[in-house]
């Protein structure tokens, strides 16, 4: 399949974004009729106080981060993709997501509430993921010989491994109540997203997916292989350890942010490869848009298909995003 | 009056887990010039050509061009002077033909309209006009061998460093892409196993075998009877009129 044109594909997705945007924030568990929807969304002074409140306190938020953690999730697999080599590679790689779990889920079911409160499991979970790439990095480091994409993935599954089964204990033997609790962190959610989480993660994604387009050129040389790359002048241990940095920024983030939410890092660029080809100065933004896209398209759905009740992100995005790759991967021959 | 070496190396040394892969090796390489190294299997060709495109530091010994030593130029210095060829497994996914070779000219200072005009000349001297659209993994082992040396043509460096350039290619294209390179008049370093087509294009050869210099000079010189019978293990001559061999001893 030939690549489609940038210049058409770009724009559309673009404009899907916004429409996802759109219908993120006028669909929910509250119904809103039209007039209103326009109304609370241009602050007419005609709008429904209570409406208002949840279109711009609760939905638009709730979007926004959605948004930014698709991106940020595309654009950690984009270059981990790149960066491995490997087209099974996904944000998760390093053992952040299990990392991020086992603190998180320790501090739900072992801290007091108070203090949980108080240090948020965000923060915990953060931590917990920047600790898990740590010993990732530390583990795959070979003095004098660097770090080969095959160790890093090897000390990657071992630390994975290593903190789900932390997980599974803590699980295992918890309070059911705050297992539960656990759980639902687990599986990803957007519920309860403030304004106040945005602007860091927001910033995080925009710089690093300006400095990625920025060096779009010296990823599309790690396609060609390592040793190519090195005799085109590029300091491999130095552009993957920048890589890494960046995808434990993103991912940690995002994890901190929503919980676990897969398949959107291994998933999405290859949708966005398949679409666009591999070059990076197209592959980049498209991805980040489409992980946008998918994402709060997903979260819409997991408020809608049970409300009142809603559905954990990590639930519906296997069942919602696996199919159109499917069939996306049926329509191409030169996939994976 | 002979012009200075462009290309030298002395004492060349590559340690590896405690085996000598290069042992001393010294050369010198001087404009324009198309020099071979030759050797059998593991004699560490290779190897010597990874320490000049920066893949591996020589253990010791120095690498020096323009009589500047190597640590003297930056990376990208050292990188849009030399061009590599080299043998490496790369899926390629995503990529077509084109956009391999727009890759390779990555820290080249060229309009676009140069850039554009580059690739075409270098695909189409690769014979890869027809395939500029294709996915590159795609492609056969010979015409990605092509696509590769198209980067290199694309580049066009001072010095171009190959490892078995005619690897997978038909007669052909061996002739046609390395007389485009010979006619360039750059200069050239490049391992080879075919030694007829060394005795054609090198002007100097040097013969390695357990990674120490077993002989060097023009190619009819140091192809000799004996050179091949102890360092190739075979029965045979290189003349003007090719390669003749008689058995493996």
């Amino acid at each position: 399949m030939k690549s489609a044109p940038l210049t058409l594909v770009l724009p559309l997705i673009a404009l899907g974004l916004a429409a996802a945007m759109l219908a993120g924030v006028f669909w929910g568990t509250a119904a809103i009729s039209w007039p209103d929807r326009w109304s609370i969304l241009l602050r007419a002074d005609t709008a429904p106080r209570n409406l208002s409140l949840i279109v711009w306190e609760w939905r638009m938020p709730r979007v926004l981060l959605s948004g930014l953690a698709g991106a940020a999730l595309a654009l950690a697999g984009v270059l981990m993709q790149t960066a491995l080599r490997n087209p099974l590679a996904d944000p998760y790689l390093m053992g952040l997501s299990s990392g991020a779990s086992a603190a998180a889920v320790a501090a739900i079911i072992w801290l007091p509430g108070g203090l949980v409160e108080q240090l948020g499991v965000p923060l915990i979970a953060f931590v917990g993921a920047l600790l898990a790439f740590g010993m990732t990095l530390g583990f795959a480091h070979r003095p004098g010989r660097g770090m080969t994409p095959l160790i890093v993935i090897l000390a990657g599954v071992a630390v994975s491994l290593m903190f789900q089964s932390v997980t599974a204990f803590l699980l295992y033997f918890g309070d059911p109540h705050a297992t539960r609790n656990a759980l639902g962190w687990l599986m990803g959610t957007a519920a309860g997203s403030r304004w106040g989480d945005v602007p860091l993660l927001a910033t995080v994604v925009v710089i690093l997916g300006i400095v990625a387009m920025l060096g779009r050129g010296v990823l599309d040389t790690l396609l060609l292989g390592d040793e190519r790359a090195q005799a085109l002048g590029i300091s491999l241990p130095l552009v993957r350890l920048s890589i890494y940095s960046a995808v434990a920024l993103l991912t940690a983030l995002t994890v901190a942010n929503l919980g676990i939410v897969g398949f959107v890092g291994l998933i999405v660029p290859h949708m966005a490869r398949l679409l666009v080809g591999g070059r990076h100065g197209g592959l980049i933004p498209v991805a980040m848009l489409a992980g946008a896209v998918v994402l709060v398209l997903v979260d819409l759905a997991c408020r809608l298909l049970l409300a009142p009740e809603e559905l954990p992100l990590g639930v519906l995005l296997a069942l919602l995003a696996a199919p159109p790759f499917i069939i996306l991967l049926r329509r191409v021959n030169h996939a994976l | 009056m002979r012009s200075e070496p462009l290309l030298q190396l002395r004492e060349l040394t590559q340690v590896v887990n405690g085996k000598r892969l290069v042992d001393g090796l010294s050369l010198s390489v001087r404009p324009g010039e198309f020099h071979g190294l030759l050797g059998p299997n593991g004699a560490g060709k290779t190897t010597a050509l990874r320490c000049l495109y920066q893949k591996k530091m020589p253990t010791s010994g120095e690498i020096l061009l323009n009589g500047r030593p190597m640590a003297d130029y930056s990376r990208t210095e050292w990188a849009r002077r030399t061009g590599a060829l080299i043998q490496e497994n790369a899926p390629l996914h995503g990529l077509n033909a084109t956009d391999v070779v727009e890759i390779a000219l990555l820290g080249m200072r060229l309009t676009p309209a140069q850039r554009r005009r580059r690739v075409h000349e270098a695909l189409d001297l690769s014979g890869l006009t027809e395939a500029t659209d294709q996915q590159a993994s795609e492609l056969s082992g010979g015409e990605q061998q092509r696509l590769h040396l198209a980067c290199l043509l694309a580049r066009d460096p001072e010095i171009y460093l190959l490892d078995e350039p005619t690897n997978h290619l038909d007669l052909h294209y061996q002739l046609r892409l390395l007389d485009a390179i010979r006619d360039r008049g750059r200069t050239v370093l490049a391992t080879l196993h075919d030694l007829a087509l060394a005795s054609r294009y090198c002007d100097q050869v040097t013969l390695i075998d357990h990674g120490k210099q077993v002989d060097q000079g023009p190619p009819l010189d140091v192809l000799s009877t004996d050179n091949l019978r102890h360092t190739y293990r075979v029965q045979g001559s290189v003349s003007k009129q090719g390669l003749h061999l008689v058995a493996a001893v």
